[in-house]
């Protein structure tokens, strides 16, 4: 039994034999383009909301599984709020279409004891937050609210089992008289807290203030909003789902969608120490994926399905919201590869631009192409780098003209631009990695 | 497999014993609730459909769900904890203790009078209960038939995504105050992304439908509304257009109404309510708002709320004038009013929240038609634009006056048609629809007889709406 750095035991999910279940799947098969795959799936989610509010301690738990039959591209899938024996057999039953579909006796199928709750790390999130932003000799009021989430995954297929998955990370929500704040973070120390108080007194300071309009000229993103940037117009843009949408996702590959500086990974197995993954939500091998190899196209996001009618696709990009979700291609961990300018360099000549710190929102319009990012504040950059603060900050253009635009990436990565990815209503956490970049003549979209 | 049956009163009352036992709670609920969901998904670009049904590339998720939730403590102390499958036995709780309730408060709602425990309105629907074998044909040939329909309307649409979700759900809660119930519902939704190019000008639609069952939901009507929107989401922007008169369709008629339901709930919404009239009426002497839990036929209807407290009609805007708030029992007598079961949970993860059920603008008497074709010089909106804007902002004013936001504002992107005198001069693909929420209430002219429901979350309604001293903007 292992720990991860939030000190979580990491529990194996199934304590019985996974080669039961594997046995009964194998049975299934009727013919040789069928596969049948088992998702095992349990969840905790342990939210402590502001003192005062009723109910203050909310804890969640589940855990179910699914049967999916993939058979010609097509998913038959059944799921189950239950992990036994019975269930397993049941969910068999109805994907194959007949009863007694594995045999008359259902598989053992047992589950090993839920981690320990530990509240405690979560009780400390409001002083640690609140002194954190005392350091920089402000104080205001903040309704916090701090959830820790933990969820274990078992995928089971009729050849093989994948290792056991388990993530554990943490979001906030932080509430002031002038907005709400929200994230993912790793951990709630202080070095993940940190970067939360910046962005609140950030938003202090600029409260108040108009809208702000970008013109054209120098923008540099940080490197939090640096990695919104990448989430929505490279990864999304590079799901084989989203590439279906407007023709045959494999004819990207090769396509230049920006300059030599952007090399951009996607990679579960380099995530935040409690979130890495070895494998995706189908059981396939995690990779490290060049999504953009020196600005052009190398591999596009694709799971099982995508891969089969695509052959020049590799699967392992698989994420599913929970076992009543089909799996669809996500990205888990999006690293951009730090360049060779200094962080400070990126500010010279920039004089009368415009430093971002964060977007609070991103959107990628599939259709066309165009994306929406929005900031809650920005600075205004003087002789010296970001001075004077901004209020909010909409940018609207093409995803290629974006792409187009980065002129320099700086040479520092900071994890950051965590955050709930929500295409399709199906809320996953994704994380990244990013240094600052530095964007010059961005056409922006009326 | 059967569906899961939910356990009787007796079950629960024994765990909510062991519970108070084990936890020193002055006071504990429990409700459990099991559902399945049958899903059918279509990929994109499956125009023309296949002839058969069953060859549609589909994939099908058939969903049992099946969880409870706890909560327990009292005017120090208090728990909640959800989890799914069966509840546990009596002497499965043992992981609770003493220590379990953190600092926080538990307040329960106690049996009212006009509850009748083991109360289900909607049992005949057998929610949870059964399932029709003809459910997945049902499903696919609907979404064939939209498909079909879709083609030979506008064989240059394309269906982008297409998800239908057909289920059934049950309930159970009992608490330790005495209060206990029963609920069930059945629901079939349509949710349908589409697009067309017309002249190298793209355009989009998002069509969201619901009906208490699968076989209300018409192929026919649904492929004739994506074909009518994305006609006019792909048309030229007209040249000029005129500032008077705007018939809303039922549609955006529902998401307008859906802004306003911060004001149309709580003892906020209703001080928010009565500024907003100031020393005039809110609207015309025939506009009723109206919230129903019970409402008949609803896809939501139920006797009870998710804490067992009875439903009722609430006549939130009554002949122009506030009529009475929508109160929580929690605030039963505010002002002198009566409260109504209006605490829903969106599963059983989930607390109870004070929200609509049934929140709609009752029909008028004037045939829908006449309001439509009455029309001297202006518009008639069809529905949002996709993607576009539709919000409403009500932040006080900072400085203490009661400026602008301090009575709402907003601002919804609409597709629509200009008219003058009643023939249609031209389509409107994306104009911008903008005004106080005073300016909204008041300038409503006409109420047509047309009421129809959307899902918003919840069930809202409305009739085709004439209203004046709005802005309209063409954008994009």
């Amino acid at each position: 039994m292992r720990s991860n750095a939030n000190g979580a035991e990491q529990r194996p999910l199934l304590t019985s034999d996974v080669a039961a279940p594997a046995d009964a799947l194998t049975r299934l098969v009727a013919r040789g383009d069928q596969e049948f795959e088992a998702f095992f799936e349990r969840v905790e989610s342990v939210e402590l909301l502001p003192k005062g509010a009723p109910n203050r301690v909310r804890l969640r738990k589940e855990q179910g599984l699914a049967v999916r039959k993939i058979e010609n591209g097509r998913s038959r899938l059944a799921a189950a709020d239950t992990i036994s024996g019975p269930a397993f057999a049941a969910c068999c039953d109805r994907v194959a279409g007949t009863t007694r579909s594995i045999g008359t006796t259902p598989p053992r199928i047992r589950t090993g004891r839920w981690p320990a709750l530990r509240l405690a790390q979560i009780e400390q999130a409001e002083s640690r937050l609140t002194r954190a932003v005392n350091r920089r000799r402000v104080g205001f009021p903040m309704e916090i609210t701090a959830r820790r989430h933990r969820r274990q995954v078992q995928v089971i297929r009729s050849r093989m089992a994948a290792p056991p998955q388990f993530e554990e990370y943490f979001s906030l929500h932080v509430k002031t008289p002038w907005g709400v704040w929200g994230g993912l973070l790793p951990s709630l120390a202080a070095e993940d807290l940190d970067p939360v108080a910046l962005c609140l007194v950030d938003r202090l300071r600029s409260r108040g203030l108009p809208p702000h309009r970008p013109g054209p000229g120098v923008i540099v993103l940080g490197p939090n909003a640096a990695a919104v940037l990448l989430h929505e117009v490279v990864a999304h843009a590079l799901e084989a789902d989203t590439l279906a949408l407007s023709g045959s996702p494999d004819q990207v590959v090769g396509l230049k969608l920006g300059g030599p500086e952007l090399d951009v990974v996607d990679d579960p197995r380099s995530a935040p120490l409690a979130c890495k993954r070895s494998s995706d939500d189908e059981g396939t091998a995690a990779i490290s994926r060049w999504l953009l190899r020196r600005g052009r196209v190398r591999q596009p996001l694709a799971d099982l399905a995508w891969a089969e009618r695509c052959p020049s696709m590799i699967p392992g990009a698989a994420r599913r919201a929970s076992r009543h979700r089909l799996p669809g291609p996500r990205t888990t961990h999006l690293e951009l590869l730090p360049g060779a300018i200094p962080e400070r360099e990126l500010f010279a000549e920039a004089a009368g631009g415009l430093y971002i710190g964060e977007f609070d929102r991103g959107n990628l319009d599939p259709f066309d192409g165009r994306c929406v990012l929005r900031a809650p504040c920005g600075r205004r950059i003087g002789a010296t780098g970001p001075r004077d603060h901004t209020g909010p900050i909409e940018i609207r253009s093409r995803a290629v003209d974006l792409l187009a635009a980065v002129a320099a990436v700086g040479d520092r990565p900071l994890a950051g631009g965590a955050g709930w990815c929500a295409k399709d209503g199906a809320l996953l956490p994704v994380w990244a990695r990013c240094p600052s970049v530095r964007l010059e003549g961005l056409q922006v979209a009326d | 497999m059967k569906s899961a049956r939910l356990p009787g009163t007796r079950s629960l009352k024994l765990a909510l014993g062991a519970v108070r036992e084990r936890t020193g709670a002055a006071g504990a609920e429990l409700y459990v609730k099991v559902g399945r969901t049958r899903r059918i998904e279509i990929d994109p670009w499956t125009t023309p459909p296949p002839a058969d049904p069953d060859d549609l590339p589909a994939q099908v998720s058939i969903l049992d769900e099946r969880g409870w939730a706890l909560r327990a403590g009292g005017a120090n102390r208090a728990l909640f904890l959800a989890d799914s499958g069966p509840l546990p036995e009596p002497n499965g709780w043992k992981r609770l203790s003493r220590h379990s309730p953190r600092p926080g408060t538990l307040r329960l709602p106690a049996p009212s009078s006009e509850t009748s425990p083991g109360i289900t309105p909607s049992a005949s629907a057998g929610a949870g209960e059964r399932e029709p074998d003809d459910e997945e044909a049902a499903g696919l040939a609907l979404l064939q038939g939209v498909l079909r329909g879709l083609g030979e309307r506008m064989p240059e649409a394309r269906l982008i995504r297409g998800r239908l979700d057909c289920g059934a759900s049950a309930a159970v809660l009992a608490s330790t105050t005495g209060v206990t119930g029963r609920t069930a519902l059945r629901l079939a939704t349509v949710e349908l992304d589409s697009a067309a190019s017309r002249d190298g000008r793209l355009g989009h639609c998002r069509l969201y439908r619901a009906a208490s069952n699968l076989h209300l939901l018409s192929a026919d009507s649904i492929a004739s509304e994506i074909a009518e929107r994305l006609t006019l989401a792909t048309a030229p922007a007209p040249p000029f257009l005129p500032a008077g008169e705007v018939a809303v369709s039922p549609a955006l008629g529902c998401y307008l109404l859906a802004l306003l339901a911060p004001l149309l709930r709580g003892r906020n919404g209703w001080r928010r309510l009565r500024k907003l009239g100031a020393d005039r009426p809110l609207g015309p002497p025939q506009l009723q708002i109206v919230d129903d839990g019970a409402l008949d036929a609803g896809w939501m209807s139920a006797a009870l709320d998710d804490e067992g407290v009875p439903t009722r009609a609430v006549a939130l805007v009554h002949d122009g004038e506030p009529g009475e708030p929508l109160l929580s029992w929690e605030d039963d007598g505010w002002s002198g009013f009566a409260a109504a079961g209006c605490r829903r949970r969106s599963g059983w993860r989930a607390l109870p929240e004070l929200c609509h059920s049934h929140l709609y603008i009752a029909g008028g008497s004037e045939p829908a038609e006449s309001i439509r074709t009455g029309i001297v010089h202006g518009c008639y909106l069809l529905d949002r634009a996709h993607d576009g804007q539709c919000h409403a902002t009500f932040e006080p004013s900072t400085n203490g006056s009661a400026g602008r936001l301090g009575e709402g504002h907003f601002e919804v992107d609409a597709i629509g048609l200009v008219i003058r005198r009643g023939a249609v001069l031209g389509e409107a693909p994306r104009v911008r629809l903008t005004g106080s929420v005073r300016q909204l209430l008041q300038g409503i002219r006409a109420i047509g007889d047309d009421l129809r429901f959307l899902p918003a979350p919840g069930a809202v309604g409305a009739p085709t709406l004439l209203l004046t001293g709005l802005q309209v903007e063409a954008i994009g």
